[in-house]
């Protein structure tokens, strides 16, 4: 809201990486405007990408929650997200082998409840373990999943996947038929390449309005958590997590809330997949999605949500891009070339920058203790006071020490209990 | 096929796992960390072998099925995945700053890169050496067991890499030098031991098993550029089960879950095979499940028995 009120200032205030990010984004944002008005990428396309970003920025926050709040390596993202895919596919669709045909909310609450069952099944055994142990338990686990969807065809179609999804909005008052109840428009901008304005335009509008819902509840629910004294215990956790014992937190149980918790965050983006991209295949559950987060994650900032939305943004630009440079520029099948440029990302994020490029800051401090001024506002005399303000410098450098503290000693701070 | 026939499966299986599990756990003890790529580097090993093999050929005589050429293409297989390991080392591992997490992170990476590399040469698609199959060995049909020379030649080649690196690991200044690094680093350096270059030892002696574990996956199974991914995560399971860091409970985990992976198809008819099961007893579980078993005992024994089946310190 500053940025309104004082455009200048607010521009001026922010690092380097930010105005840097700020820069590149504008730039593709104008150069996706350029070529939505020039009819070379079609509106529909471009909303679905909107789209599939908004999941990956809901996917990075789950992970998000678990790794930059708690310090959980967790390698089984692409389970959870299958399972919210799955679970909502299997309600509503056509083709399912068991229900099929139910309301979206059914399958939504389906698919969540799933994951969190199955998010305290994978909880109880691994999150006692060292991280690295973690990392390999949950991938391994991650597997079973994907090995029980391909394989138990009575209950999820086997390798052929699920067809016949409805739109979330199906059977909702007003806009289960609001895309076709839209008039159908015709905008000529360039002369010679109109860009119509019909039914599935107004289809995929609903489902960014749907993700930008999700993503901004989930923001605000994790932004409020990460400032709570429950996303105190879950950073102490992650720096120190014999600290937190010694301080007297369960930290099993503290492990396990924000597990679940970014399970669920997870499978919601599932859920949004099933009714975006309307097919759900056990392709899905790939590791590799699970690493398209991983990279989202570490390029945005573990911890960071402002971090993550923009890796998600990166994901969706290298997962659609490589088609396009298949098309045009390098005759490279786009397959091994995005696990390529993933690859290589992943190895100069950890190499340049392994806090990564929106790393999360203050995040010690409520944002009113230093918005204004800059630092709050002290008395005109007394010691007492004025030691109290510069022990809040000192709490605003810790927080600083703290997140490199982190980059140099392991989320779980773990050597001592090899 | 009988009781015996799956254990001389498993014996093939497991000494392919066994290379692999080798490797991991060495690096895993000195170098600190969970090395993602392991499975590619065995790609890697495949491949260079495939290519070899397709330049120069049988080069005449034939050893227990294989051609002299195979084996040209097998130590070239090794020497590649080692290269290009200390190669990674160097460029990439050894300049950054990072803990182990990050370093297990970054390996992602390289296994992805590693993969990538591989596919868009080669193409996603299973390809074979350009050996002839073989049928079965004769007389060991009426025994119910259906294995070829190929097979014979892939467990006893790892049980000459094996037992070398075993004299290497008790015998010779090198091993003792690994030996003393894996057990206390700091230690082994301030005793004078120039550990950076035990570490690239280390890479060369764990890469080069992997090569040629590789290489024999690609003999007994197919070749594809996803082989060692997918591969990877029963090396943990059998990493784990043997103990992190102990190479002698590596070669015992490999063991044990490579015979596990092939006896699955007897978990269901389980009455028949075991004495004092009613007959028509089994778990019923089929032959997709194997790696999945794998896996959970991996988790199993992480929470039981987090130092494995050797327990730790005992390179």
């Amino acid at each position: 809201m500053s940025f309104l009120t004082d455009p200048r200032g607010t521009l001026g205030d922010l690092t380097r990486p930010e105005a840097w990010v700020l820069g590149v984004s504008v730039a593709f944002l104008l150069l996706l405007f350029v070529a939505l008005l020039a009819g070379a990428l079609g509106p529909t396309y471009f909303l679905f990408l909107v789209g599939l970003a908004g999941m990956y920025a809901l996917l990075s926050f789950g992970l998000n929650s678990q790794w930059g709040f708690t310090g959980l390596i967790n390698f089984s993202v692409a389970a959870f997200f299958g399972v919210g895919a799955y679970g909502a596919a299997l309600m509503t669709a056509d083709s399912s082998p068991i229900a099929g045909g139910f309301n979206p909310l059914v399958g939504l609450i389906v698919g969540l409840s799933v994951a969190f069952v199955l998010a305290v099944l994978i909880g109880i055994p691994t999150l006692r373990l060292r991280a690295d142990y973690l990392a390999i338990a949950s991938l391994g686990l991650a597997e079973v999943v994907r090995l029980v969807v391909l394989n138990e065809r009575w209950l999820t179609n086997g390798s052929a996947g699920l067809r016949g999804i409805p739109s979330f909005f199906a059977g909702w008052p007003v806009l289960s038929t609001f895309p076709q109840a839209m008039p159908g428009l015709r905008l000529e901008v360039v002369p010679g390449s109109p860009i119509f304005l019909e039914a599935p335009f107004w289809r995929a509008s609903l489902n960014v309005l749907l993700v930008l819902g999700f993503a901004g509840a989930t923001y605000f629910v994790l932004r409020r958590a990460h400032r709570s004294p429950w996303g105190r215990v879950l950073r102490t956790i992650r720096s120190d997590e014999d600290l937190a014992r010694a301080l007297g937190k369960n930290t099993y149980s503290f492990k396990m809330q924000s597990f679940v918790l970014g399970s669920l965050i997870m499978a919601l983006a599932g859920v949004f997949y099933t009714h975006l991209n309307l097919y759900v295949g056990p392709g899905d559950l790939d590791p590799i999605t699970t690493f398209y987060v991983w990279v989202a994650v570490i390029l945005g900032g573990s911890g960071s949500n402002r971090g993550a939305l923009f890796g998600g943004i990166v994901i969706v630009t290298i997962r659609e891009g490589t088609r396009f440079l298949n098309d045009f520029a390098v005759p490279i099948d786009p397959a091994p070339l995005r696990l390529l440029l993933i690859g290589i990302l992943i190895v100069v994020v950890m190499r340049y920058r392994p806090q990564g490029i929106l790393p999360p800051q203050r995040e010690l401090i409520w944002p009113s203790a230093v918005d204004g001024s800059g630092t709050p506002d002290r008395p005109a005399s007394g010691v007492r006071e004025r030691k109290r303000s510069d022990d809040l410098e000192n709490r605003s450098e810790n927080a600083e020490n703290r997140s490199d503290d982190r980059d140099g000693n392991g989320p779980n701070g773990g050597d001592d209990d090899e | 096929m009988t009781v015996l026939g799956y254990l001389a499966n498993g014996l093939v299986f497991s000494s392919i796992i066994v290379l692999g599990s080798i490797g991991l756990s060495l690096v895993y003890s000195i170098a600190d960390f969970a090395n993602f790529a392991h499975g590619d580097t065995m790609t890697i090993g495949a491949y260079s072998a495939l290519v070899t093999f397709g330049a120069v050929g049988g080069l005449g005589g034939a050893v227990l099925g294989l051609p002299y050429g195979f084996f040209l293409a097998l130590i070239v297989g090794i020497a590649v995945a080692a290269v290009v390991a200390v190669g990674t080392e160097k460029l990439i591992y050894e300049p950054l700053d990072i803990d182990s997490i990050g370093l297990l992170i970054t390996s992602i990476g390289i296994a992805f890169i590693y993969r990538a590399v591989i596919q868009i040469r080669f193409g996603a698609d299973f390809t074979r050496f350009g050996v002839e199959p073989l049928r079965p060995i004769e007389w060991l049909i009426p025994y119910g067991i259906r294995v070829t020379r190929h097979d014979v030649a892939i467990v006893a080649s790892a049980a000459v890499l094996v037992v070398g690196l075993h004299v290497l690991l008790q015998y010779t200044d090198l091993g003792r030098k690994m030996r003393a690094m894996a057990d206390n680093p700091d230690l082994a350096r301030v005793s004078g031991i120039r550990t950076k270059r035990v570490k690239l030892w280390t890479w060369v002696i764990g890469a080069g098993l992997a090569g040629a574990g590789g290489v024999f996956l690609g003999l007994f199974n197919q070749l594809s550029p996803r082989m060692g991914f997918n591969l990877l995560l029963v090396i943990f399971a059998a990493v784990i089960l043997g103990g992190i860091g102990s190479v002698y409970g590596a070669m015992a985990g490999g063991f044990l879950i490579g015979m596990i992976n092939q006896l699955t198809p007897l978990l269901s008819r389980l009455g028949e095979v075991l004495p004092l099961v009613p007959d028509g007893f089994g778990i019923p579980i089929g032959i997709e499940y194997a790696n999945a078993i794998a896996f959970v005992i991996m988790v199993a024994v992480l929470l039981v028995r987090p130092n494995g089946i050797a327990g730790e310190g005992a390179t």
